[in-house]
């Protein structure tokens, strides 16, 4: 009996049932009294939750500035959409082809030029891929529905109910996730990790940029572009504007403001920013100037995001109660102590 | 003229000075020898403000430095020639000199530095526009010292001046110091790979070992092969 | 004929305005290595106070263009003493200072959209009238700008080649180390450089609004606009960005002749991504200065 519940113990670590809890709770949301608005900003935030957490693996992980994250997502989204639309597809067949044309067009028109380059030459090139899919939208209006967007796009099944919708998307974020954390902690993730400490270093090990690289730009765009794909089978309809600053902006923000470098910031970066902004839509044009002065203050004073925040809080904590043991790992807290590396000293270049 | 006490200084975790004391006088060529990766140049940037020392004091004249920025130590007087050299690649050797005339008081004396830059160095009055990107090893060298004199230092710090060089070229340099010493009579702090040539110029000698001096002596009173001894 | 000849003419105009632009953004790059999101805004601000002074409050032109440029020099002063300095002095410096131009990119709009509308403006022209030229009209406005832009391009030129500060600015450039052993006060020469890249891009923001419109929001296309010749230029580079600028200037104009605006973004894109293949520093390399 002793020997199983020491075995057992680890288990039971405060983390484990808090995820254990959050799990329990998000699964019986619907049975516990959430209206229909609620079941539909809480879907949209898993799914943005997949989308900003990929996101932050190419950028907090893996250390490869992408600003096209939201360009993934649409080809994901319109490639489902119009093989649904046009050809009669169910979208249990599409998702997967709109997710597998992205992964190929991103590896292919992103990720092979891209990784050649390096830092800031990667964001512009991946921004201006995103940004040039506007025009490629409406040059195939005769599909795409150009400016206007597209709608009457199939659902998932028929007469798709909130709640179904908010399972639909709760399972792909559960599926999402698990692979998120084994890439992450597998080999690829050390893989990055060991690049982004030391690429020399890790060069010398046999680590390959490029070819690491254009496997986290692969799997990043496979489950953006699913993402996006879902979110049309999930809504029923999309437009170019989900190409549009302000959502670039959004998501951003979510895996920024939750911790960069972190898998749970991301997460609640999403549901903080998509439950506020829908929260806030009588705001009006007030919610751009709180987005702008939340990424400013962040970046300033946060810079690892809720983590930090959370971590901080969970370290005071630690030390009212007389053990040290908590660990910071968001990166902005345990990095600004460091060595002096910025651009304004001998080392910085 | 110089004054370090119980200098410390880290890369990250690793404490690179645990605690160095060393003086340099006035006029004096003082070489700093020891093994590699053991501190020599972390602290002449120590010094210079270019890596912050974390601990101790750093006297020049009697006043403290140890924490004034790099700019407001070359203001005072003092320049770092570092080993790297660190050029401006895309301009000519004279806006290079220019440059290090950056200081109020080193444009005021900038045709009377440069008159006597040129006189040290006078393979860089032939060489005078032709882009830094294009000169060789040695030459760049010269540039780079000549660069910190333009800044009217009475104090040089000079990290490594021969490394790399063939030997004729490396006696050149070494003549270079020497005549900067004599004929202006400014102090040189010397880390010095080659412990022939810098026992050659120097008066006296510091070994620094692990991060702390092991030994200070006069150069009278030292040969190589006891220096040598105790870089193992 | 003429109308190819007339879409040429057109896109030189656009590309000269697109230099000044870029020349802010490369600069303040090549010295700083912070790379301005919130470049477009900027160019948009400066734009929105010479209409508010010119247009709304009825003083003149020139009136406007110094208050715009005094609000450029004390943003780009608050900007860096507020908030890049202690940026640049973290490991995730270049990552921060991106993700808070950005920030402050959003905010700019926004306090555009409040104070003046969402509503299409454009800056008042500066010349009236037109001249007669062997293919076609052109507008003395038109002219005034190619002249501003080249006696701009000069000025810069002087004063980076000329002044102490220009030296410097290029010194950090070159060599980063190199400035701090030679005396340069780093910070003041970031500091001096945050201001005149803020002043170069608010002038090209007050000349491209005389030839287009403006929006609060189009600050993101000018944005990306000067990204794109930027980076094909090659980063830091000014001649790189000048070239670029009057190649994409005219490679915008013939795409809008033969195949229409709409292919303007697909057009730029194409041609960023085979230089790039090409040549991955920019057209002239990524030297500076």
């Amino acid at each position: 009996m002793s020997t199983v519940w020491r075995r057992a113990m680890p288990l039971v670590r405060p983390r484990y049932l808090l995820l254990a809890a959050v799990g329990a709770f998000l699964a019986a949301w619907p049975y516990l009294g959430a209206d229909r608005f609620v079941l539909h900003v809480a879907g949209l935030t898993l799914v943005w939750a997949v989308v900003a957490s990929y996101w932050n693996l190419t950028n907090g992980f893996a250390g490869i500035t992408s600003l096209g994250n939201m360009g993934f997502f649409a080809i994901g989204a319109y490639t489902s959409a119009v093989l649904a639309k046009e050809l009669g597809l169910t979208p249990w067949v599409t998702m997967p082809l709109g997710a597998l044309v992205t992964t190929a067009l991103v590896t292919v028109l992103v990720g092979l030029p891209v990784l050649r380059l390096r830092g800031i030459y990667i964001a512009l090139l991946t921004l201006a891929f995103a940004d040039a899919l506007p025009s490629v939208i409406t040059i195939f209006r005769t599909w795409t529905g150009g400016g206007i967007g597209l709608l009457g796009i199939p659902e998932l099944l028929e007469d798709l109910e909130k709640w179904q919708a908010y399972y639909f998307a709760l399972v792909f974020f559960v599926v999402a996730q698990v692979t998120l954390l084994l890439v992450v902690r597998g080999a690829p993730g050390l893989a990055f990790v060991a690049l982004r400490d030391s690429e020399a270093f890790a060069q010398a090990l046999g680590v390959d940029r490029f070819k690491e690289g254009l496997r986290v730009f692969a799997i990043s765009a496979f489950f953006t572009g699913f993402a996006g794909a879902l979110y049309a089978h999930l809504l029923g309809q999309i437009s170019p504007a989900m190409l549009g600053i302000e959502q670039f902006l959004m998501v951003i923000s979510m895996w920024m403001l939750g911790g960069a470098g972190t898998l749970l910031g991301p997460v609640l970066g999403a549901a903080i920013i998509t439950f506020g902004n829908e929260y806030l839509r009588v705001a009006g044009s007030l919610r751009l100037g709180l987005l702008g002065l939340a990424i400013v203050v962040t970046v300033l004073f946060f810079p690892g995001g809720i983590m930090q925040l959370l971590g901080g809080a969970r370290r005071a904590l630690a030390r009212s109660r007389g053990s040290g043991r908590a660990s910071p790992r968001t990166p902005g807290a345990a990095e600004a102590a460091a060595a002096p590396a910025g651009r304004t000293s001998e080392e910085g270049r | 003229m110089l004054r370090v006490r119980d200098v410390t200084s880290s890369y990250g975790d690793i404490q690179v000075l645990r605690g160095v004391s060393l003086d340099l006088g006035d006029g004096e060529i003082v070489a700093l020898l020891g093994p590699n990766g053991h501190g020599k140049s972390t602290l002449l940037k120590a010094v210079a403000g270019v890596h912050p020392a974390t601990g101790g004091s750093i006297e020049l004249n009697g006043e403290e430095i140890r924490t004034e920025p790099p700019h407001r130590i070359v203001e005072r007087g003092v320049a770092y020639i570092p080993e790297e050299r660190y050029l401006f690649p895309d301009m000519t050797v004279f806006e290079n000199l220019r440059l290090g005339a950056y200081t109020r008081r080193a444009r005021e004396r900038f045709a009377e530095n440069l008159a006597f830059v040129y006189e040290i160095f006078p393979r860089l009055r032939e060489r005078r526009d032709q882009a830094c990107r294009s000169l060789s090893g040695g030459e760049s060298r010269m540039v780079a010292i000549a660069r910190g004199l333009m800044s009217g230092a009475r104090v040089l710090l000079v990290d490594e001046p021969s490394i790399g060089l063939a030997p004729a070229l490396k006696k050149d340099v070494y003549e270079a110091i020497r005549n900067i010493n004599r004929q202006a009579g400014i102090s040189v702090l010397l880390v010095e790979q080659e412990i022939e040539y810098a026992l050659r110029l120097a008066e006296r000698a510091y070994l620094l070992k692990k991060g702390t001096i092991l030994f200070e002596r006069p150069v009278s009173e030292l040969d190589v092969a006891h220096v040598k001894e105790a870089y193992f | 004929m003429d109308a190819f000849l007339n879409s040429l003419t057109s896109g030189l105009i656009v590309g000269s305005l697109y230099a000044i632009m870029a020349m802010g953004l490369t600069i303040l790059y090549g010295v700083s290595h912070v790379f301005n999101f919130a470049h477009g805004h900027v160019a948009v601000v400066a734009a929105y106070l010479v209409w508010f002074v010119a247009d709304r409050l009825g003083l003149s032109l020139p009136v406007g263009i110094v208050a715009a440029l005094l609000v450029m020099i004390a943003l780009a002063a608050g900007t860096y003493w507020g908030a890049i300095r202690g940026l640049l002095r973290r490991s995730e410096w270049a990552f921060g200072t991106l993700l808070f131009t950005l920030g402050l990119a959003i905010l700019a709009e926004y306090a555009l959209l409040e104070l003046f509308g969402p509503r299409v403006k454009s800056v008042p022209a500066v010349l009236q009238g037109s001249v007669r030229l062997w293919f076609g009209r052109l507008t003395l406005n038109d002219l005034f700008l190619i002249a501003a832009s080249v006696v701009l391009m000069l000025l810069v030129g002087a004063f980076l080649k000329r002044t102490l500060t220009g030296q410097a600015m290029r010194a950090v450039a070159q060599s980063l180390p190199g400035a701090q052993v030679v005396g340069i006060d780093i910070d003041r020469i970031y500091a001096a450089t945050f201001v005149f890249a803020f002043v170069m891009t608010g002038l090209s923001g007050v000349l491209l609004g005389t030839k287009t419109y403006m929006t609060p929001h189009i600050g993101w296309e000018w944005m990306i606009k000067g990204f794109v010749i930027v980076a094909f230029g090659g980063l830091g580079s000014v001649p790189g960005a000048i070239l670029a600028a009057f190649l994409l200037g005219v490679v915008e104009a013939l795409v809008t002749l033969f195949l229409g605006a709409i292919w303007i973004w697909p057009a730029w894109l194409v041609t960023f991504i085979v230089a790039l293949w090409i040549r991955p520093e920019g057209i002239l390399g990524g030297r500076s200065g």
